[in-house]
């Protein structure tokens, strides 16, 4: 980086063993540096960025994975995007660093769905770091650095932690993220789709990132209920939390008697309990996850962005199927088959909240062949609203007629 | 689960080095211990006053009290709290004054 940079840090080599040098751990406050927020955004830019900031004239996409901006400067800018697993070591940062040093003068950016983009100004360059990109791969056979996602694909998955790290999961993120993304390929790098498909999944209902609101949600669901550790609860818990954490009131607070000492504990409703660990979350003495009862459920529908329909909320529609690691194929089975079925039936710009709505879930089900289930039917407070309440629908195959 | 022994005392901890008992097991060791770990070079009236606080509130209610709520009781802004345990109210004083280790996202 040739020009003056904000921070000053980023002037100087990197010193591993700077950190080491100014933290002593008998007087840990010293020399400590904090609040400074994360370095500004814009010494970052390439040049061409930079230039243009703010004068944007229009893009297109040239085909999947690339696309051009152009300035009312005159510049125009080409980018790459290319998948990533998201979860990633050091080694695959370096070379992405690599190839940003070799093309794009150490310029990278990640998207918003964890993708990558490689920004270049020319032709030449353009074709060259494709082509670069395409040679490599993992010596499994798995491409490093497969371009598309642009368009009305189906890009990367957002997805959460799963077994790698977390302590509340029904189900695991990356491996089911793998398989089904290895699954629907052909769909990253074409724009096939009537409109773009979010895939999202969240291994647990705290539902972090974005299954609440994306086309297809795979979303990780306990069917049993917590166990209570009565001998260790008192020391590790607060129990009032454990008890307002509960969206059902299907906890109590109780007193047991162990080896003759009365200890306070807590008690859970099982017919109450729809297993959403809630309670695991804030006590650790109220285990839940089971190999067996664990399971995936898959929603779809939902949208965030306001583009003729307003954002939607995603919605279940399969309620429950296995954890079959490591390639968990039925629920592999199942997105595509979701897909293929809106590939076929949807019309053009529809996303697939906005197809089921034009035909109806009643008919949604009948294409899709998926048996609806009671537990699609809403039953928490405010379930009235989700109800039929008029005389309009479609006589499907739901409907026995006589 | 590990055991730390310090001046004569077994506690039992977790891995972040809470006392899985609570106040069970707490004791002035433990405070002397969880002092050495923080780096704080003496304690204060102002650290047991947090101490104190943590400790009826938790008696008394079964969860340690919100920020605000020890802020208020104590008189301290958090800024005054960190500057008493460098870790924060959470990781620093509930640890010393042997509550359960604070759960959720955090």
């Amino acid at each position: 980086m040739s020009e003056k940079t904000y921070d000053p840090i980023y002037d100087q080599p990197y010193d591993p063993t700077l950190a080491e040098k100014l933290y002593n751990p008998k007087k840990p406050m010293e020399n400590r540096i904090t609040d400074i927020g994360p370095p500004k955004y814009d010494q970052f830019f390439p040049p061409v960025i930079k230039k243009n900031y703010g004068k944007w004239v229009s893009h297109e996409i040239l085909e999947p994975g690339v696309l051009k901006y152009k300035s009312e400067t005159g510049d125009v800018v080409y980018v790459v995007r290319c998948g990533t697993p998201r979860l990633i070591t050091t080694d695959y940062i370096r070379e992405i660093c690599d190839i940003a040093d070799k093309y794009c003068d150490g310029y990278v950016r990640w998207t918003t769905r964890n993708n990558i983009e490689f920004h270049v100004t020319d032709e030449e360059t353009l074709r060259a770091l494709m082509d670069d990109l395409k040679g490599r791969k993992h010596p499994g056979g798995s491409y490093k650095f497969p371009i598309g996602g642009t368009g009305a694909s189906v890009t990367n998955i957002v997805h959460t932690q799963g077994w790698v790290h977390c302590h509340t999961p029904a189900t695991d993120a990356s491996g089911v993220v793998k398989a089904v993304m290895d699954d629907l390929f052909e769909y990253f790098g074409s724009h096939r789709l009537p409109a773009q498909v979010r895939i999202a999944l969240a291994c647990c209902l705290n539902m972090c990132g974005a299954v609440h609101c994306s086309d297809i949600a795979i979303l990780g669901i306990h069917r049993k209920p917590p166990l209570v550790e009565d001998d260790r609860i008192t020391g590790v818990c607060e129990i009032p939390l454990a008890i307002a954490a509960c969206p059902l009131g299907a906890i109590k607070p109780a007193t047991v008697e162990i080896e003759g000492k009365k200890i306070k504990t807590v008690r859970v409703n099982e017919k109450r309990c729809m297993f959403c660990g809630n309670c695991y979350t804030m006590c650790p003495a109220m285990p839940l996850a089971d190999g067996e009862g664990d399971g995936i459920a898959i929603l779809v529908g939902g949208k965030v962005s306001n583009r003729i329909s307003a954002p939607k909320f995603s919605k279940l529609v399969i309620p429950y199927l296995p954890n079959e690691p490591p390639r968990w194929p039925s629920v592999v089975k199942a997105i595509r088959h979701i897909l293929e079925v809106y590939e076929k039936h949807a019309r053009k710009y529809e996303r697939i909240g906005d197809w089921i709505e034009r035909i109806g879930w009643e008919k949604w089900f009948e294409l899709t062949e998926i048996p609806f289930t009671e537990k699609s039917i809403d039953d928490y407070r405010l379930a009235y609203d989700t109800y039929r309440t008029s005389t309009h629908f479609k006589f499907t195959n739901h409907v026995a007629v006589k | 689960m590990p055991t730390i022994e310090y001046k004569g005392k077994t506690f039992e901890v977790d891995e972040d080095g809470f006392l899985v008992k609570g106040l069970e097991e707490w004791c002035q060791e433990w405070v002397e211990y969880v002092k050495e770990l923080e780096g704080i070079e003496e304690l204060t009236e102002d650290h047991w006053k947090v101490i104190n606080v943590l400790q009826d509130y938790f008696k008394k209610n079964g969860i340690a009290p919100m920020v605000r709520v020890l802020s208020k009781v104590t008189g301290y802004p958090l800024k005054k709290i960190y500057e008493l345990f460098p870790s924060g109210p959470g990781k620093g004083a509930c640890k010393m004054a042997g509550l359960p280790k604070p759960t959720g996202c955090v």
